[in-house]
């Protein structure tokens, strides 16, 4: 059996989405659903209802009014965006664990996938973009792929070594020549699972081949560009360093210059530091 | 034995023989450790990017955060503690790329240009230059004895007094 086919079979066993999730995407599907049924969905869940009114008051979504009940949060920011706080939170808990494989300690993913979470959303508030909703879900969502590989990488430690000192390599390069799939695709597939849509499954699958997205090009190109601004800031670098290529085609298609760029990050690092506190 | 971290984009100073600095993970950031021999006195800096000119605003409530305003403020604060330029043993460390065959995303390159001017402006010469590549790094400084020590991918080196 291939890694690949045993890879595919460890898709079939990975978690799947969180049932509440999965219920209120249900009823976001659903035209005819009532508010009130999503409100009481959440509002089940008190610890997460006192969350999701931290993020929705934090810098995720600068917020310049304060929204002090559920409902308002509901009303101001839509059923779409408090599903995909809700899928935050959740999947910052499974961000967590140390990923020996990667080398990656305990809270390293988390915080690498925030920073790129808030660099990502950080270039579209610069850009003045509108349509890019998603783009923090799909920033912290982005490496969720490592969770699958990593026990297959910790097997094959040594022949990555190996591979890793040809020092032109990038690591996603080398995880496809190892394993015959790297972790933006085995991300991907967990999101497919998730039904999220595919702007997200896209960000997720192209994060280190923009340049191959067909469509969704905004939303891939921030996710890439946010990632490669947190490996720069060596926030969650593990066996692999800074060994990623970043993309021309992202800078250029956004028009973004290198003051653009570092001025992004300089605003990155506190933003990062408040929401750190809330999703862990 | 102590150990201070220094946060990204923060600077530290101890005359305490007993403590060691520490900062972690510099990718593109440059670290810069300084230290005074004959007093014991040492500073690390964790540098994220080479110019406040970018964000004035955030230079004036981070000014670690940068190059240009870190390493001024870092050099003024070791000077009132005491150090002489004729005794300063200066360690560099970071700057590291991720791989950019384009040349779009040069942080790490830009952090060690501004740096070495600064020092130069400074009539301040480095002791340990080690920048550069795709490795991220972590560097310390044992107050107690000088020794400078980088950890990169496994690989442990140190760098004792000259």
């Amino acid at each position: 059996m291939t890694f690949r086919d045993q890879i595919e079979q460890h898709i079939d066993h990975f978690a799947e989405m969180p049932p509440l999730c999965q219920r209120l995407l249900g009823y976001l599907e659903d035209p005819d659903v009532d508010f009130k049924v999503i409100r009481d969905t959440i509002q089940y869940d008190p610890g997460l209802t006192a969350n999701v009114l931290k993020l929705a008051n934090s810098v995720y979504f600068g917020a310049v009014q304060e929204v002090a009940s559920l409902q308002a949060a509901l009303v101001r920011l839509g059923t779409r965006r408090i599903f995909e706080l809700v899928l935050s939170l959740n999947v910052s808990g499974r961000l967590v664990p140390a990923l020996p494989g990667y080398g990656l300690e305990a809270n390293e993913l988390l915080r690498h996938s925030i920073w790129t979470a808030v660099a990502a959303q950080e270039l579209a508030a610069l850009l003045g973009m509108k349509d890019v909703d998603t783009v923090f879900t799909a920033g912290l969502l982005h490496d969720i792929g490592l969770l699958l590989l990593d026990p297959f990488i910790a097997e094959q430690h040594e022949r990555f070594g190996r591979v890793m000192d040809e020092q032109s390599m990038a690591f996603d390069q080398a995880e496809k020549e190892v394993l015959g799939m790297d972790h933006a695709e085995a991300g991907a597939r967990i999101l497919e699972r998730w039904n999220l849509g595919a702007g997200m499954a896209a960000a997720v699958r192209w994060h280190h081949a923009p340049n191959e997205a067909e469509e969704n090009h905004s939303l891939v190109y921030l996710v890439h560009l946010g990632d490669m601004l947190a490996l720069s800031e060596g926030v969650g670098t593990g066996i692999y360093g800074l060994q990623f290529s970043v993309s021309a085609e992202p800078v250029r298609a956004l028009g973004l210059k290198k003051h653009h760029l570092e001025y992004t990050a300089s605003k990155t690092l506190d933003k990062m530091r408040e929401l750190e506190n809330i999703l862990t | 034995m102590a150990q201070i971290i220094v946060d990204i984009a923060d600077m530290r100073i101890s005359k305490n023989p007993g403590d060691t600095l520490i900062t972690y993970s510099l990718g593109s950031c440059v670290g810069v450790a300084i230290y005074d021999p004959v007093i014991g006195l040492g500073g690390m800096i964790h540098c994220m990017l080479p110019l406040s000119k970018v964000d004035r605003e955030k230079a004036q409530v981070r000014p670690y955060m940068f190059v240009d305003t870190g390493m001024q403020q870092m050099l003024t604060r070791l000077y009132e503690g005491g150090l002489r330029k004729a005794r300063a043993v200066i360690h560099v460390a970071g700057g590291s790329q991720v791989l950019d065959s384009q040349g779009v995303f040069k942080i790490g390159e830009r952090n060690f240009t501004v740096l070495r001017k600064i020092l130069w402006k400074n009539g301040l010469l480095m002791e340990t230059q080690e920048v550069g590549g795709n490795r991220s790094r972590t560097i310390s400084l044992d107050v107690g004895t000088g020794r400078f020590t980088i950890k990169s991918g496994g690989r442990i080196t140190h760098y004792d007094l000259p």
